[in-house]
């Protein structure tokens, strides 16, 4: 019984967090801040439901399997998000108006694709230029 | 890590004594190899160490998940709310952590706290840009990031 | 209970999938769009998991994993071919 509203909240609760990201990934204004949305919300809310999932069943073979895709999740997708900014900065992408500092801008070498550290990391460089 | 191997050996035999291959049965056969390690071996300095890890382990997996909470709750504030509260900006941030597989833990867990999303790291590994929502206080912001990355270095090492 | 709480959310996911979609369709850019399908893809995963609970299929949770997999090695994929050369805009 305690079990079978456990399950119930976490998907609830789970697909709330996944409505949260959607509507975030609709009413973010830029594409940093998108990834905001999906990689946390989309974390969480897929993570909770699969602790539903194991906690429904309560078996071995389903919670290494609840484990393993909640892991995997974890794992992934800070990575897409790091790919995908990354992608973003060699596009050209155009940061919202009220961002107040971009200290990546610029540092991309388009020819090589390495990244430069800033000169000196104490002090951050003036970063106001925007596309 | 060859306690960590010892462990894992001591609650297979355990399970395998006690016959029933369960979730609970798994978890109290590592509990109890954990308590056999940490009292028939406690001088040996590499147990030693390992006796402490694992609390700090278990307690840092609970301070993420609360993190990883408290970052959608704010997320969701802001989504749900008609105007935005947010001042976005990309910083960069000094590492710590040395190799490869550090950078990408603390990194990805970075991602996943408050606010503050991991963009790339410098090709010489000496600086993380950050995207951060709030930037309120840049040195704030870089001294909270600078905590996270402590204790999970702490766990790593 | 549990019967109303799948029934939520599935309603819950599948606006979730529409707004999604949105964010696909509108664009503005190609990299807005491989984040909208990370986030359909998610939203799948956890699709399936409410309906293993719903249908007490348990084998179908390898179905998500493999989705999961999918989508990442796919928005990896893509993030190479902007950077490397692809359209720079398609607005």
């Amino acid at each position: 019984m305690i079990i079978e509203w456990l399950t119930g909240f976490t998907i609830v609760v789970g697909s709330g967090f996944m409505l949260v990201a959607a509507l975030g990934v609709l009413r973010m204004p830029d594409l940093l801040t998108r990834m905001h949305a999906t990689t946390k919300a989309g974390v969480l809310g897929a993570g909770l439901i699969m602790i539903g999932v194991a906690l429904h069943f309560a078996s071995g073979p389903v919670l290494a399997k609840a484990v393993a895709i909640i892991a995997f999740l974890i794992l992934t997708a800070p990575v897409a998000a790091h790919v995908i900014g990354r992608a973003g900065y060699f596009m050209g992408l155009s940061l919202w108006d009220k961002t107040t500092v971009d200290e990546l801008k610029g540092r991309y070498d388009e020819a090589t694709h390495t990244l430069t550290s800033p000169p000196d990391t104490d002090t951050p460089p003036d970063g106001q230029g925007r596309a | 890590m060859i306690a960590l191997i010892w462990n894992i050996a001591l609650m297979l035999i355990w399970v395998a004594l006690t016959g029933s291959f369960t979730a609970p049965n798994l978890l109290l056969g590592f509990v109890l190899g954990y308590l056999i390690l940490g009292l028939a071996l406690r001088d040996t300095p590499e147990f030693a160490k390992y006796v402490g890890k694992v609390p700090k382990f278990i307690g840092f997996i609970g301070f993420f998940f609360w993190e990883l909470l408290l970052s959608n709750l704010k997320v969701a504030y802001d989504v749900l709310t008609p105007t935005h509260h947010m001042c976005p900006g990309v910083i960069a941030m000094p590492l710590d952590a040395k190799t490869d597989g550090e950078i990408t833990i603390v990194a990805n867990l970075i991602s996943l706290t408050p606010g503050t999303l991991s963009l790339d790291v410098s090709s010489d590994r000496k600086v993380l840009y950050l995207h951060v929502m709030y930037l309120v206080d840049r040195d704030a912001v870089i001294r909270s990031i600078k905590a996270l990355e402590a204790r999970v270095l702490e766990v790593l090492r | 209970m549990l019967h109303y709480a799948i029934i939520v959310s599935y309603l819950l996911l599948s606006l979730a999938l529409v707004l999604g979609f949105i964010r696909l369709v509108r664009g503005p850019s190609l990299a807005d769009r491989v984040v909208a399908l990370e986030l359909l893809a998610s939203l799948t995963v956890g699709f399936i998991g409410v309906s293993v609970i719903y249908s007490g299929r348990a084998p179908f949770l390898d179905v998500a994993m493999v989705l999961a997999l999918t989508a990442f090695l796919a928005a990896v994929a893509f993030a190479r071919y902007l950077e490397k050369g692809g359209q720079r805009s398609d607005h």
